[in-house]
């Protein structure tokens, strides 16, 4: 009888202790969950002065904190780019060239890369992060440190933009690959999803459109009058 | 054998000759006698449009920072995102009224200068503003350095030390570019008069109904 009552006595002890570990530990992982929720409660008790708990309710989840950095330095890819087509522009536009059409043509790709720097900046902050200006990927670091002509014969600037087009497309499918391939910590659709509408098409379309302009103007070029060939791809390339 | 051989080579010779592409155009003879802008004016003039696209950037890291969640001011960031876009117009202009003059026909990579090669204008000096009249503040600074700058321009211009009076210039830069800037450095203090009065006794509030009245257009 006392043996039968002891065991029953330990039993109950040890499921009781085993439902309190199961409850805190439970509790954690939601309160975890709930970091916003907790720190506003205790930052809102009457004994408490709001700014001593100061409340950590940012619009942060999924990916966005692993993969900031990559769209900060895709922002400033693009604001360098801004520039280079404003350069090219800039020379097409001088009264030696006099060639409008590639002045548009140059004019509208860097107007394209400077709106969407903004917008891209305005996405990030939209997921809960912030811009940094100062980073820049590797490879367009070393690109610039080779140095860079932009006052070039109108075949090789349309093939020096297409090669810029290309760029900035590879790197929105590896951001794309980043927050959902390539890594197991965390997968996020939102930014894959935002690179897929707002970036790929566009650049899949200006990519299409330079290589049809290269191949028009070399079919051209290898003409007996490339001069009036090239004065009439202008007019054309002024109405697009 | 040896006849396959001469055709081959010259279907190559052929090949090699016919599809050469003429990318390049022959020198051109254009008189230079109306290009008369005096050498101080013109790197006056080119140096300006690096100042226009870094006041650009200085006004996107205020637009940045006011997007932020943290932060939450989205009148303050369109308010500065429409002033990084003008900016850059102006550098535009700048450069639009230079290859009017027959300017910019060479050193045209070198418009935008680097430092070790990189591009300098990409990085603000300030990127983070304890509210929004600080960052209105700032951007009254930074309006009274360009025009100061612009300033300097027309003095060059004028007659020092070129002995060329560039009217059409002057008149340009005072008439344009010095009409905007202080139509915009009074619209921008006025601003900050209305915020510091505002803030003065409903700090956040004060704060958080200029932003939506600046979100509106209503300012």
């Amino acid at each position: 009888m006392s043996a039968f009552t002891l065991t029953g006595a330990e039993g109950i002890m040890k499921t009781f202790v085993a439902f309190v570990v199961f409850t805190s530990f439970c509790s954690f992982v939601l309160a975890a969950e709930e970091s916003c929720f907790n720190d506003v409660v205790r930052a809102c008790k009457t004994t408490n002065k709001m700014s001593q708990f100061p409340i950590a309710c940012s619009a942060k989840y999924g990916g966005i904190e692993a993969d900031q950095e990559y769209l900060q330095k895709y922002v400033n890819h693009h604001f360098i780019r801004s520039f280079e087509y404003l350069l090219m522009s800039t020379h097409y536009a001088n009264y030696e060239k006099n060639r409008l059409g590639f002045e548009k043509l140059f004019r509208d790709l860097s107007d394209d890369t400077w709106d969407d720097a903004i917008e891209l900046i305005q996405y990030i902050t939209k997921r809960g992060g912030e811009m940094n200006f100062n980073l820049i990927s590797e490879d367009i670091r070393s690109e610039e440190l080779n140095g860079n002509n932009f006052e070039l014969y109108e075949l090789q600037s349309i093939a020096k933009a297409m090669d810029i087009e290309k760029k900035l497309a590879t790197e929105a499918f590896q951001i794309h690959e980043d927050v959902c391939r390539k890594n197991d910590k965390f997968y996020d659709p939102e930014i894959s999803h935002h690179m897929e509408e707002e970036f790929m098409p566009k650049h899949r379309d200006t990519i299409r459109k330079l290589a049809g302009y290269t191949t028009d103007l070399s079919n051209l070029l290898k003409g007996p009058d490339s001069s009036l060939a090239l004065f009439f791809f202008d007019e054309y390339l002024l109405k697009q | 054998m040896k006849s396959i051989i001469a055709a081959t080579l010259l279907v190559c010779f052929f090949a090699v000759t016919s599809s050469e592409l003429q990318c390049e155009h022959t020198q051109l003879d254009i008189p230079k006698e109306w290009k008369d802008m005096a050498y101080p004016c013109i790197s006056k003039m080119r140096s300006q449009v690096e100042e226009e696209l870094k006041a650009a950037m200085q006004y996107m890291a205020m637009g940045a920072h006011f997007s932020k969640d943290t932060v939450n001011r989205p009148g303050f960031a369109k308010f500065f995102f429409k002033a990084a876009s003008e900016e850059r117009e102006h550098a535009i202009k700048i450069i639009s009224y230079l290859l009017m003059r027959g300017e910019l026909t060479s050193k045209v990579s070198d418009l935008i200068k680097k430092k070790c090669k990189l591009l300098i204008i990409l990085t603000p000096r300030l990127t983070s503003w304890a509210n929004g009249v600080s960052a209105l503040k700032d951007a009254l600074r930074l309006e009274a350095f360009v025009t100061r700058k612009i300033r300097d321009i027309i003095a060059v211009c004028e007659s020092n030390p070129t002995q060329f009076n560039d009217y059409h210039l002057v008149d340009y830069l005072t008439a344009d570019f010095l009409g905007e800037q202080y139509h915009g450095q009074r619209d921008l203090a006025g601003k900050i008069s209305t915020l510091e009065k505002l803030m003065g006794q409903h700090g956040p509030l004060g704060e958080f109904l200029f932003d939506k009245k600046l979100l509106n257009d209503e300012l």
